[in-house]
């Protein structure tokens, strides 16, 4: 087995067994830690409509600068999300790098010397970004930045349950490896329901994505289980159930 | 029988020939690639998967929904002839699935249970570039003969150097890239068919063939007229409409 094939697997296999989606994002951040030569890791969640902030981490000081792009309102992560690509700061202390004055300072006072943002996207909206910080500045590795580019696929699960707050996490459903979960959602029938969620409801792609997994795990079925039952219109899209807000009280109106 | 072969495999070679000459949109191209080989060659079905850029399959194109599953099944489970075409770049062929049970003790059974008796794999390659698989499924026992062999993989050749617009692309990064485009043109293509299906309460089959028509009365790419309807630059309803009126005025 190929190194990258082992840390695909370890990736997945690092969120099985939490039990939250906040946990999970906790855990992916750590893992990043252990196997990518990298000193801290944080998951953030950047979706217009939806609440925007820092969700996991590998410690606190990882989540305290990632949070620091919120307060100040610029960096590498918020960067990523905006051009969907990877954003990669080998050396903050570069003179030249004068994209986030504000960002960039207090992160060099904290010690770290290198930022990479990687887009965390789901089909085809960007969601959020994972950031991974060096203490010592330069270049990630091919492995890591191979590694890092499998972890951001792998944090669109839990940002996309914390997109749907307060739908339980499900723990028979999360207890899956990762890899099949993101295959669960990388279907045909998937992308149907959703375009047809997205024609009923009046939402985006994403939003329709995040109201058919949270219908998913509040009847117990896979995602795919539930796209088919939208596709075959054995699940209406007329009822309130749909209509309301993930995880907040059926508002009952549109 | 042969005559009429003969002349729907040249006209799959022209119409291919063609949309690489006119500019043409690759899902398109791939869905007719599938239906081509159920047609033209010895099996039942066809199913094509096609790698992102970490080397991850993802189903392109089927032409059954039987076969789709299958597709899908050999990802979710990770075995199956077409991943290990992918990873050995080279082709599988399978004449009986019932002696196959120890080399996919999940796939050989539930390809069985649908059905199929057989199964061929064919990679995806452009220069030392695998892109992908082409499954093809069959319901009786055997194995293919060699002129459909050579043929699916002169139809897989010609899908794959279409898949890569700039046949210059010696750089892994721009092949990767192209696929990618293509893999999230499908992704969109699905979503805009959904959206019809709900507001014009069609079946996904009909929702294809209203897009696609909306596509070529305009003169428009299939990929451009499905983006269009799911950033909501192009009403669905005016998609629909469209339909409705070609409809009518062919009554």
């Amino acid at each position: 087995m190929s190194g990258l094939d082992q840390l695909r697997r370890d990736l997945g296999a690092a969120m099985s067994g939490a039990d939250s989606a906040l946990a999970a994002a906790d855990r992916l951040c750590q893992a990043c830690v252990e196997l990518l030569e990298v000193d801290g890791a944080a998951v953030s969640l950047v979706h217009a409509g939806s609440s925007q902030g820092t969700f996991g981490s590998s410690g606190e000081l990882s989540r305290r600068l990632d949070a620091l792009q919120f307060t100040f309102g610029e960096g590498p992560c918020l960067d990523s999300v905006r051009d969907r690509t990877p954003v990669l700061v080998a050396d903050l202390a570069d003179p030249t790098e004068q994209r986030w004055p504000a960002f960039r300072g207090a992160v060099l006072e904290s010690g770290i010397n290198a930022v990479f943002a990687l887009p965390v996207a789901i089909e085809t909206s960007p969601i959020g970004a994972l950031d991974l910080f060096c203490n010592r500045s330069g270049a990630l590795t091919a492995q890591s930045m191979s590694g890092g580019l499998l972890a951001a696929e792998l944090a669109a699960l839990p940002l996309l349950d914390l997109m749907a707050a307060g739908v339980a996490w499900d723990s028979a459903g999360q207890s899956d490896h990762g890899w099949q979960q993101l295959a669960s959602l990388a279907r045909v029938e998937v992308y149907q329901a959703t375009g047809m969620i997205m024609a009923a409801l009046d939402i985006s792609p994403t939003d329709a994505l995040v109201r058919l997994r949270a219908h998913a795990f509040a009847y117990g079925m896979t995602a795919s289980e539930a796209a088919w039952a939208v596709v075959e219109r054995r699940l209406s899209l007329d009822s309130d159930d749909w209509r309301s807000e993930p995880g907040q009280p059926s508002a009952g109106s549109r | 029988m042969t005559g009429t072969r003969e002349a729907e495999v040249a006209r799959s070679f022209v119409t291919l020939a063609s949309s690489l000459a006119n500019g043409y949109d690759v899902v398109e191209l791939l869905d007719e690639l599938t239906t081509d080989c159920a047609r033209l060659l010895d099996v039942a079905s066809a199913g094509l998967l096609l790698a992102d850029a970490r080397g991850v399959l993802h189903i392109m194109a089927a032409s059954s929904e039987q076969t789709r599953q299958l597709e899908v099944f050999q990802l979710q489970r990770d075995e199956g002839p077409c991943l290990e075409c992918y990873r050995d770049g080279t082709a599988v062929s399978v004449a009986n699935l019932d002696e196959a049970t120890d080399r996919w003790p999940q796939f050989a059974p539930a390809a069985r249970s649908m059905g199929f008796a057989s199964v061929h794999a064919l990679p995806m390659r452009l220069r030392d570039n695998v892109l992908g698989a082409l499954g093809l499924f069959g319901t009786e026992v055997g194995a293919l003969n060699d002129d459909d062999l050579a043929l699916g993989q002169a139809l897989a050749d010609v899908a794959s150097v279409a898949l890569v617009q700039d046949k210059a692309a010696a750089d892994k990064a721009i092949v990767n890239e192209q696929l990618q485009t293509a893999l999230t043109s499908r992704v969109t293509l699905e979503q805009a068919k959904g959206v019809l299906a709900q507001l014009g309460a069609l079946e996904m089959t009909q929702a294809f063939t209203v897009l696609r028509n909306y596509a070529r009365d305009h003169n428009l790419r299939l990929t451009e007229v499905a983006q269009a309807v799911v950033a909501r630059s192009l009403p669905a309803q005016q998609v629909l409409d469209h339909a409705r009126s070609r409809g009518s005025s062919r009554a």
